[in-house]
Formats: structure tokens, sequence, C-alpha cells
């Protein structure tokens, strides 16, 4: 595996075939739709359980946009050599925001189902101590806001990268440096915002200040994991096949292994010092989340979100597997998946977690979307930044620098 | 002439020796990283690289596997969080019995960030004494160290020995090969 080689696949080898798999976005679509308006108008309580599930199922969506929107800007800031291959499915995965907003109308629109606070009359004290951040109108400003700054972000991230692919010029690096720089700030205040606006305020008297940074460290693992497959899938199917090698893998699944530590850190420590202080105010949100099958879902995040990947990924070679890879890909999505169900559902299901119709139906229905969406997008653009500066690099080519006579010269005098 | 060619002193030898290895020398960490590979196909085993900077590819280069310290820091780890879980339980649960903040004798969770720092600990102790004793570290003297030409090697040149222990080492053989990389100079080592 010499990496200074490159080695071209011949020509035999055959391709993964990715053409069958091209119905499934609009199956997803039609299969959640029907799902979905199935569980809506299903008698008593059909509208609190579809809210429920939709906002269960767009939040885990919307930690791949984040995550997404959070590598772009992590390549710019560090002036990543390694990640360029994969830029571009990060900036696509970013600016899935516009269809994310759109997809948001219908938890806007049922957002009294969810959130008790907006009909609570009179306002209990804590609602009444909050109520500069937490109250209706605040709301749906915030929404309007974060959309706003995302759509535009993660459009300026990608407009300039596909600028570069023409003519190469430096100016578009420097641009995306710049919107990356204000942009790191933007992201950390939207991400802790939407997590508090959208997940938190379901059970508006707690308190916790790691809220943020928890929903971020739980974004990124399952997006890092996720990109991983979208690369190998890309690479066994051709357009990466030259692209993406070892060092791309190993260096998703390394961060991987890194945000699996991470999110452990920050629900440990979020856990930790609930229990410890042990203020009701505070211990109420876990104390909900232990009983009947909430119980099984914890133990799930412990062991499964924590301790089976941290394990596993500790070799290297698990990190270049493709079984282990992709099985880890699933299982995480799994994982992310019961964390939101964990942070959303136990106040609409007190007695233990139970999959709903409208769970399977919001899944395949923003899942298809969005791939849909997705799909569209690496189609009708190039597949990596063409012109990056460090496209070559990344590659593991060497190209002799333009002037080329300032290296003779140095020779010269040795 | 070239200002950096060291030029040997005359010190006279005192006693007879027996020869380290042979050691090329190379201009460029291209010539040293096309060397390697020729080296490492003719499948010597004692030998080594020797560079004033890390030089990326080198490790496939020499056709080296990935470091067995991963070993040493994973046990380490492990016997870190033990210590830590069995410290708190002995210390808080069982020799000296102590209700803090009405909360049970022993729980992993208030050993849990105890048993974490002890884990990290431990584990860069095993990185550490793992790393030198896989080198076979501290060693206070080094055969290399009496060629004058090896200087360069904290400078700007970049050589190759292949030890005499080596089993396929041969005087007359291993000079013929190193000297088929296209070396800038070779030389004998002697120990």
């Amino acid at each position: 595996m010499a990496s200074h080689t490159t080695k071209v696949a011949p020509a035999s080898e055959s391709r993964l075939d990715l053409s069958k798999w091209s119905k499934l976005p609009m199956i997803l679509i039609i299969v959640g739709a029907v799902g979905l308006a199935f569980a809506y108008f299903k008698g008593d309580g059909g509208a609190k359980q579809f809210a429920y599930s939709y906002l269960t199922a767009y939040m885990f969506f919307l930690s791949l946009c984040l995550g997404g929107l959070f590598l772009t800007l992590m390549h710019h800031l560090f002036d990543s050599g390694w990640s360029v291959p994969i830029r571009r499915i990060t900036e696509h995965l970013a600016f899935l925001f516009p269809i994310m907003a759109i997809l948001f109308i219908p938890i806007a629109l049922c957002s009294h189902q969810i959130y008790d606070w907006m009909t609570m009359d009179p306002p209990d004290h804590s609602l009444h101590e909050k109520a500069a951040l937490v109250n209706e109108k605040t709301w749906y400003i915030i929404a309007v806001v974060l959309f706003a700054v995302w759509s535009f972000l993660s459009w300026r991230l990608r407009a300039l990268s596909l600028a570069q692919d023409k003519d190469g010029a430096a100016k578009w690096t420097r641009g995306m440096r710049f919107h990356s720089a204000w942009g790191i700030f933007a992201f950390g205040f939207s991400l802790t915002l939407a997590a508090i606006m959208w997940m938190k305020t379901i059970e508006h008297q707690w308190y916790s200040t790691m809220y943020g940074v928890y929903y971020f460290a739980g974004s990124v693992w399952v997006t890092l994991v996720t990109v991983y497959v979208i690369t190998l899938a890309l690479k066994k199917s051709g357009p990466l096949a030259g692209v993406a090698h070892r060092r791309q893998f190993h260096d998703l699944g390394m961060l991987f292994l890194v945000f699996t530590v991470f999110y452990a850190y920050i629900h440990f420590s979020q856990y930790f010092l609930i229990w410890n202080a042990a203020i009701p105010e505070e211990t109420f949100w876990y104390v909900e989340r232990e009983v009947g099958s909430w119980w099984q879902v914890g133990m799930l995040l412990l062991f499964g979100h924590f301790l089976i990947p941290f394990l596993t990924m500790l070799r290297i070679d698990a990190k270049l597997s493709i079984p282990i890879m992709i099985v880890m890909t699933v299982w995480a999505w799994i994982c992310h998946y019961m964390d939101m169900a964990f942070n959303v559902l136990p106040h609409l299901l007190p007695k233990g977690y139970e999959t709903h119709l409208a769970d399977v139906g919001a899944l395949c229905f923003i899942g298809g979307v969005l791939s849909m969406v997705f799909v569209k997008y690496l189609k009708s653009n190039p597949v990596y930044p063409q012109r990056d500066p460090r496209i070559a690099e990344a590659m593991g080519v060497y190209v002799k620098p333009a002037t080329a006579s300032v290296a003779s010269n140095l020779e010269g005098h040795a | 002439m070239n200002p950096t060619t060291p030029t040997e002193p005359r010190v006279p030898k005192l006693t007879a020796t027996r020869p380290f290895g042979i050691l090329a020398e190379y201009l460029t960490p291209a010539d040293v990283m096309h060397a390697a590979e020729k080296i490492r196909d003719a499948g010597f085993t004692r030998w080594d690289v020797y560079s004033p900077y890390p030089v990326h590819g080198m490790d496939d280069a020499m056709g080296l596997k990935n470091s067995k310290v991963g070993w040493f820091s994973f046990f380490g780890g492990v016997a870190g969080f033990t210590t830590g879980m069995s410290m708190i339980f002995y210390m808080n649960g069982w020799d000296y019995k102590l209700i803090v903040g009405g909360k049970p004798l022993f729980s992993p969770l208030y050993a849990f960030p105890v048993s974490y720092e002890l884990t990290i600990l431990f584990a860069s102790f095993g990185s550490l004494l793992g790393m030198l004793f896989l080198n076979r570290l501290p060693r206070l003297y080094h055969p290399l160290l009496k060629s004058w030409r090896f200087k360069g090697v904290t400078h700007d040149k970049f050589y190759i020995v292949i030890e005499t222990t080596d089993p396929k080492y041969s005087e007359t053989q291993t000079r013929a090969t190193l000297e088929s990389t296209g070396p800038n100079h070779l030389e004998v080592v002697e120990d």
C-alpha cells in the first residue's frame, strides 16, 4: 500500500452499480407520506403522535446537515489537505438546509401539539422565569433566523467551491475561509439555539448547560460515519475511484472514534452533574428516562452509542474494514435515532419507548426527500473539488511547483 | 570544496573492532526512499533508515507494520480504569465506609471521573514505556555515533544502515546491494 505510487484500478474490475437504487428515494417518500398521513388522521392523539415522531426524525436528519456544515467549516479553518476529496459531500449535506427549512413547516404548524408551554395558561414558575426566550413569538423568529443563517452560510460555501472548479483561482479559497471564520461562531450559537428551542423546551422546566454541545457531539458523530459510507459508495461506483484513498477513510474513522469518546464525555458529564447535585428541577428529566423501557434505551446509549463503537474503532484495520464500517454506520444511525427519541419522546410516552407507524413514516419521508435532493446535487455537480489547491496533495500525487526555478537554484548551491 | 562535507579527525584507534554494519549516505529523501524500497524487497530485517526529519511514506517504503505501542497504551488504560474503580470501592465502600452527599457507599458514577483520569494517565505511561521498551531505550551508546559521516543525519543527509547481525548479511553481497541503490557514500561502521 505505497502511498506515493498511484495505483490505477484495472478496467476489468467490476464497479458497484448504484443505478438499481435510483427509485429508492421516491419509494421512501411515498411510503413515508402515506404512513404519516395514516398516523395523523388515526383517532385521538394522532396529531400529537405525528408531531413528536416527525420532530424526532427531523432532529435526526438535522444532525447530518449540521455535521456536514461543521466538517466543511473545519476543513477551511484548519486548511486541511486530507479532506479535500470528501468536501463536496459535506458541502452538499450542508446545503440541504433550504430543504430542511421547508420540511420544518409541519413542526411549525404542529408546535402547539409538541410544546406544552405554548398553550400553558397561566404559566408555571419556570416558564415565567424563562419567558424572555421561551415564548411563542421568539420561537418562530429564532426558527426563521436559524434557517436564514444556515442556508446562507452553506450556500456561500458551496457556491464558492463550485466557482473554483471552473478557474481554480485562489480568491475562492480565501472567500471560503472568510465565511468559515464567522461561520463557526454562527454555527455554535445556532446549533445550541436549535437544540434548546426544538428539543429541550419540550420539557421547559429542565436545566442543562451542556445541552447544545451534547446535540453537537452526537450530530458530528453520526455525520462522520455517514460521510464514510457515502465516500465508500462513490469510490466503489466510480466517481471517487482515483481520488479517495486510505487516508480519507482512515481519518474519517479516526474522527468517528474521537467523537464517540467526545459524545460519551459530554453525555456523562451532563448526567453526572445532575446526579451529583440531586436538585429536583434537574433530576426529573433523567428520572422520567428510567421508567419502563426508557431504561433500556438509556443502556443502549451507554453501551451502543459509546462502549461498542469505542472498543471496535480502536484498531486501525477496523477503520479501514468495509464490512465493519458498514455495520457500524447502520448501528450509528440506530443509536443516534434512539438518542433523539430519548430526548424527544418520553414526554409523549411516559411509560416507555414504543415504535409507532408515524416514526417509520417520518424517517422514510424526510430521508426520502433529502436523499433525492442529495443525489440530484451529486449528479449535477463535479463530485469533488476539481481545482482546489490541495487536491493533488490529497490524492497523493506530486505536482512540481510552478516556480521550479527556485528549487533548481537551491539545488545548485547545495 | 563543499563546506558541509565532514572531515575525519585524526584520532588513533585504540582497540581492534568488529563491523557494526554498512552505512550508505543519500542526498535527497527521494533517493533514500527508493533505496529503502530496494532493501525491503531484498528481504533484510535488521536495518534502519535515518533522516533529519520524518519522511512521509517511509513506513511503507521500509515495509514497517503498524507499531505495537497501541497494545501497551490499551492495557495501560485498562489497568488505570480498574485501579480507579477498585481504589474508590476499597476506600469508600469497604475500608472506611462513609456516606457523602446522601449517595451510595459505592457507585461507579462518582468513581468514574477518577477512573477516567487514571485511564488516561496509565495509558500514557503505557505508551511512553512501551515505546521505550520496543525501541530498546534508554541506550547510552550507539555504534553509529562513532561514524564521523553520520553527523549529517542531524542536518541534511539521509542514511541506510544494514547491520551485520542481519541473517542475510554478507560483506560483499550487502555492499553490492547498497551500491546498486546509488548512494552518495558508502562505509563500514565499526562497533
